[in-house]
């Protein structure tokens, strides 16, 4: 827990908030100096494995283990950081990629017959799924007033329940080509695929986040949706669009899940909520929305996964292992909510 | 208002009064036990509680039921506990209020389910078997006939099959091997993992490396089996794992880690096992139990309670806490039991003709509780 640093997340500047169209390098160097809590948290981290693990931590092949544990909880932070942003939360990750993931696996050539339709159609038809379980959540939460929380906590349960009638109570269904199953692993430039992709992922929401008009909108809903509202902003829209995205996002690494079992599974995203809703507030997103960014969530998951490949390597019984992770997010948010914590502030 | 206060308490009181009438009247009806008459054909449904229906077990669980229904002809309903205990409990009382008599089947979530469940049974006059989980001092035979039997395979036994197939298969030359038990607490998984350590106290050069619990889950087995490789590297010579569902995640991320040398042991022997079997993964040994064939014996020894072709007061002990046979297989001769998956309902047909307890593959072949090896 060491590592987190109190104050290390202090939140953005305005100048990240609502980033100008063209940043200038003043403005980028200032984001870095505001990240270096959370980077210096993770290099600490890493010395301290490094030493505890001489022989193991700092291995090709443990890094490598590393960014391809990564790479799910990165492309799901993408999505669940531009909703945190406007101050909602998306708690349906887990039934999406469920029915994201046994979507895809039953277009693909699998174990229960048929050859499929390819892996693009697969792909682009699963998170249609996701997306249009998105749709729902926006929809739902914008016109009819009903808070994000208990509307994707409902989508969740509608994903698994989808993705339970398609697994049916027939044999798991194995994808069957094996480049399909080796591709994420396989290594790119001494790095997994899959990581790869991830960082495509992060750099086009990050790019997404930093220059264009919906991002700004965004951030201006979760630092005060009644002045967004009042200056015109399509307050409605751009949560409906994020929602869409985000959902897109889970159905995304509900495939990759999926992929890289080999196999469909109703439950293939199970824990995926905890780890990314920690690494995005962890990285310095506050849950009320307006401050944060996706870099530093995809940072936040760094941190995670390496926290947890570590404290494994290290020896630390499975029986600790889950309250170390409860912890160090309780601690990680106290730290960032440390300089807010004035006396009129209301926390809900 | 003091006229308008004395009503509501004669409201309260009357309303207390017929509650406690009524749970006498049940508890009267239904706590008869011994004396019960045999029930009707027409009276029963049949109803399996399952922990829930996307695991490739609990499916099967739900298929053998389906076909006992059917060749019964008695009409089936499922309960899907989701997991939980609480969801669990709650739809087996909604389904016992429903009026018919009840012939249950429960795999239950945790063993702590056990007592309610089989009290509330008792209370409405149905019979239960309950399969896997129940807390070791609660008897069949103590609580009455309503609660049939309690039924599970050996998981020690489980795990000294496959402790002696790794042990085997590695050779004098021995090595290391990755643990990878179910969730904790699951007595299942504590029994098997108990077993597999008595069984490689024979084989001193097989060391394990470490215990990694992969919580039943294909995605856990996979992303440990990851950590581990990264961790141990070349000393990593055989992965054994709960069931089969977590190997699968292990023997995918073995494949994509390029280690063919490495062996798997696990429980289960899942329709993919078999094709990777088939593929030449070397998976050295495996336990054969079927979900079909626990919830079909389960249902079916409820239902005899039910029409009286037992006499649950007359049952031997062993009958009403029961291990059931369990195969150690290998690649050689896995077949001889795999068969038995092609036809479902002509073997639901045998456990008809044979009763509950003398139907192969799988016959009674001992009393519980289990007790672990020292």
């Amino acid at each position: 827990m060491s590592p987190i640093k109190a104050g290390s997340s202090a939140g953005t500047t305005p100048a990240e908030a609502a980033p100008a169209a063209t940043p200038s390098l003043a403005k980028r160097l200032r984001f870095d100096v505001k990240s270096a809590g959370e980077l210096g948290a993770f290099v600490v981290l890493i010395v301290v494995f490094a030493i505890l693990n001489p022989s193991t931590f700092l291995t090709a092949k443990n890094i490598q283990t590393i960014l391809n544990q990564s790479a799910i909880p990165l492309i799901i932070a993408v999505g669940a950081t531009l909703v945190i942003l406007m101050g909602s939360i998306d708690l349906s990750v887990e039934g999406v990629m469920g029915a994201a993931g046994m979507t895809f696996v039953l277009m693909s050539a699998n174990s229960r017959g048929g050859t499929g339709y390819g892996v693009v159609v697969a792909l682009i038809v699963a998170v249609a799924v996701g997306m249009v379980l998105g749709l729902v959540s926006g929809l739902i939460h914008t016109r009819l007033r009903v808070p994000s929380f208990i509307v994707t906590l409902g989508v969740w349960y509608v994903g698994l329940g989808i993705a339970t009638l398609l697994f049916g109570t027939e044999q798991i269904p194995f994808l069957t080509s094996d480049s399909l199953k080796a591709w994420p692993t396989s290594l790119t430039l001494g790095l997994p695929n899959s990581f790869w992709l991830a960082v495509l992922l992060v750099l086009a929401g990050a790019a997404v986040g930093r220059y264009t008009r919906l991002a700004r909108w965004t951030y201006a809903i979760g630092n005060n949706e009644q002045i967004a509202l009042g200056n015109g902003i399509p307050v409605a829209r751009v949560k409906v669009i994020n929602f869409v995205g985000a959902a897109g996002c889970s159905a995304f690494a509900g495939v990759l899940a999926s992929i890289q079992i080999g196999a469909g599974s109703a439950t293939v995203g199970v824990g995926s909520l905890f780890l990314t809703i920690a690494a995005v507030v962890i990285g310095g997103t506050a849950l009320s929305g307006g401050k944060g960014g996706i870099l530093r969530s995809a940072l936040g998951v760094l941190l995670l996964t390496t926290l947890n490949n570590g404290l494994i390597l290290s020896g630390v019984s499975p029986n600790i292992q889950s309250g170390v992770s409860g912890v160090v997010l309780i601690a990680a948010i106290i730290a960032a909510a440390w300089p807010y914590r004035g006396r009129l502030r209301v926390s809900k | 208002m003091a006229v308008r206060t004395r009503r509501r308490l004669a409201a309260a009181a009357l309303a207390a009064a017929v509650s406690i009438g009524l749970t006498a009247c049940t508890s009267t009806s239904g706590g008869s036990g011994g004396t019960q008459q045999p029930l009707k054909k027409e009276d029963l449904v049949l109803v399996a509680s399952v922990i829930n229906t996307t695991n490739p077990y609990m499916a099967s669980m739900i298929e053998g039921s389906k076909a006992l229904s059917e060749k019964l002809g008695i009409p089936l309903k499922i309960v899907d506990s989701q997991g939980s205990s609480q969801t669990e409990i709650s739809q087996i009382q909604s389904i016992l209020a429903q009026g018919k008599k009840v012939v249950l089947m429960v795999n239950t979530v945790a063993s702590s389910d056990a007592p309610p469940i089989v009290n509330a049974v008792k209370a409405a006059g149905g019979y239960v078997v309950i399969w896997w989980n129940k807390p070791d001092n609660l008897e069949p035979w103590n609580v009455g006939n309503n609660f049939v039997a309690f039924q599970k395979y050996s998981g020690v036994e489980s795990g000294q099959c496959n402790g002696k197939s790794i042990g085997d298969a590695l050779g004098p030359a021995g090595g290391g091997v990755i643990m990878l038990p179910g969730v904790q607490d699951s007595t299942t998984s504590q029994t098997r993992v108990a077993g597999f350590k008595d069984a490689l106290k024979a084989y001193p050069s097989v060391k394990v490396l470490e215990e990694r619990p992969a919580n039943w889950d294909q995605q856990k087995g996979f992303q440990e089996t990851q950590t581990m490789l990264a961790k141990y590297g070349d000393q990593v010579k055989a992965i054994w794992a709960a069931d089969d569902a977590m190997m699968l995640g292990a023997i995918e991320a073995v494949k994509q880690a390029n280690r063919p040398d490495i062996k798997f042991a696990s429980d289960g022997i899942y329709p993919p096992t078999i094709d990777y079997i088939k593929q030449g993964v070397p998976i050295v040994g495996e336990t054969f139990h079927r979900g079909y064939m626990a919830a079909s014996i389960g249902l079916f020894t409820a239902y005899q309670a039910a029409t009286g072709a037992l006499d649950v007061s007359k049952m031997p002990q062993e009958q009403r806490d029961s291990l059931f046979k369990l195969a150690c297989v290998s690649p050689q001769n896995y077949q001889d039991y795999t068969k038995y998956d092609s036809n479902i309902p002509g073997w639901v047909d045998t456990l008809i003709a044979n009763g509950p307890f003398k139907t192969e593959p799988t016959p009674l072949v001992g009393q519980g509780p289990e007790k672990l090896p020292s």
